[in-house]
């Protein structure tokens, strides 16, 4: 038997936004196991988002990476995108569609699921995350919180085994980042979080990566690190 | 102005609603270039533009509220041309077919007349249209996919700007205390300071979003149309008859 390949692995990786710049990610190395759930930390501009745009090959870099065993290029870009479930961190950024059902449906709808089928699976989805009432609601009467539940049934409806959530607390009240740990927490899909709100990210993983300038300066299961790291600022 | 753009989507409730969405659209684009076309200095082309905006107003349902505000904003919009007449007047005359005074009024005239039949055209079809509708009318028109797919996306994001305006409207009049007149300036004042930065922002993200979620590649039109029915045939037809005769009043005057 062999074990299913990792969810996502990092090889050296380093990304320059300008050609002569520093990095925005220099030299990362790390792997998730299928299944696995880590928590991206770092201050602004440590270089979360670049990492999560990085792994759905959005920026060039340099280096290795991997999506389930795929290696990430221009290439097989489209191949590893239908592994990924993406959250943008404002969820007005990704939901595309005027009606709550039609965008969460889109991504079967893309896999040419009929119509309704996708719309059945799409009300459970958004059943499951709280939000079923709100199936046939255009989008713009919705809140920060409803909306972000929305797109993150658009990003599950398909089973990815891969979840890149980018700061997905930030603008949430507490217990609206209670119940979306809650939630995240009952995925079995990896999952790669990035967030600077460490009670958030400690609720939902062990495993802490720390991303200092573009580095990772730490990856463990150990707070004291980062509680230092940070106090001093 | 009381009534917002915002609301006035998708508000009509005339039997222009049965039409499929491609339609309506089809319409009102017909329409609006008719009433364009057509020389307003000629009675026949007074009563042609006149009527045709009444029809497509009657068809569309649009709101009378609605209606009222963009009636007002047309003449409030139009109506200072004619403070140019008394110096028009004056100076040798060289527009329009008359002498004088009545050579004079008639640039105005024909300003006042397109420029609120269109108008009033335009509110009316989108009065007719939900953002859905929109949507499934511009993916059912004969566009290039990739293009239509960008069409609709940018129809999109255009609502989700107006409702985020209607947001920044509401915090800058409360906070600015006073009336809307004055709000409505200082948020004229702040689009490119604001507006522009934001925009361009979120054109990067999203632009990112459609690439992750795979929009481009889709076929769109998985979402389903509403087929061309015989109304629908009518109606083109019809929108074609319009624009021809707007097409004959045009030739006839040169
Ligand atoms: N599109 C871009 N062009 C140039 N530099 C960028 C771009 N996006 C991010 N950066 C830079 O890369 C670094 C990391 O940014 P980012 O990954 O967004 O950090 P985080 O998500 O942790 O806040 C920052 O220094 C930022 O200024
Ligand atoms: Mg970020």
């Amino acid at each position: 038997m062999t074990s299913p390949a990792p969810a996502l692995v990092f090889d050296g990786v380093t990304v320059r936004y300008e050609v002569d710049a520093s990095p925005a990610v220099d030299n990362v190395t790390f792997s998730l196991a299928a299944g696995e759930r880590a928590a991206l930390v770092g201050l602004n501009g440590s270089g979360k988002t670049t990492i999560l745009l990085a792994a759905v090959g959005l920026v060039p870099y340099e280096g290795d990476i991997r999506v389930c065993g795929t290696p990430v290029s221009r290439r097989t870009a489209a191949e590893v995108r239908d592994r990924v479930g993406f959250l943008f961190n404002l969820p007005d950024d990704q939901l595309l569609f005027p009606k709550v059902i039609e965008d969460v449906a889109f991504g079967l709808l893309r896999r040419g699921f009929d119509r309704t089928e996708a719309y059945r699976k799409a009300v459970l989805a958004l059943d499951s995350l709280g939000v079923g009432a709100l199936a046939e609601w255009p989008l713009q009467h919705l809140s920060h919180g409803q909306k972000q539940r929305v797109a993150l049934a658009g990003a599950m409806i398909t089973d990815p085994p891969l979840l890149l959530l980018d700061e997905p607390s930030a603008s949430l009240d507490p217990p609206g980042r209670r119940a979306l740990a809650g939630i995240l927490g009952r995925l079995d899909a990896a999952m790669l979080i990035a967030t600077h709100d460490l009670d958030f990210g400690r609720r939902l993983c062990r495993r802490l990566i720390l991303l200092e300038g573009g580095k990772v300066a730490n990856d463990g299961e150990d707070l004291s690190t980062i509680q230092r790291l940070w106090e001093m600022e | 102005m009381r009534t917002s753009w915002h609301e006035i989507w998708g508000s009509g409730r005339g039997p222009a609603a049965r039409l499929a969405p491609q339609t309506r659209i089809l319409a009102g684009a017909a329409f609006f270039a008719a009433c364009l076309m057509s020389p307003a200095l000629s009675a026949p082309g007074t009563v042609f533009i006149t009527a045709t905006t009444a029809v497509w107003i009657y068809a569309s349902g649009l709101p009378g509220r609605a209606l009222r505000s963009s009636a007002l904003l047309g003449l409030a919009m139009f109506l200072p041309y004619f403070l140019l007449v008394p110096l028009m007047v004056k100076g040798p005359s060289v527009t329009g077919p008359g002498t004088g005074w009545a050579g004079a009024l008639a640039v105005p005239w024909g300003i006042l007349l397109h420029g609120l039949a269109g108008l009033l055209i335009a509110t009316a079809t989108i009065a007719t249209l939900t953002a859905s509708d929109l949507r499934g009318g511009l993916l059912a028109l004969p566009f290039p996919r990739v293009l239509a797919a960008i069409l609709v996306q940018i129809v999109h994001q255009t609502f989700v700007l107006l409702s985020e305006t209607n947001r920044v409207a509401a915090a800058m009049a409360v906070r600015g205390g006073s009336g809307r007149w004055r709000a409505a300036v200082r948020m004229l004042s702040s689009l490119p300071r604001v507006w522009l930065p934001r925009i361009l922002g979120r054109a990067d993200r999203v632009a990112a979003a459609m690439e992750i979620r795979g929009f481009a590649e889709a076929d769109l039109r998985i979402f389903g149309q509403r087929v061309i029915r015989a109304p629908d045939a009518v109606v083109i037809v019809l929108a074609g008859a319009v624009l021809a005769v707007a097409a004959t009043l045009r030739l006839r005057l040169l």
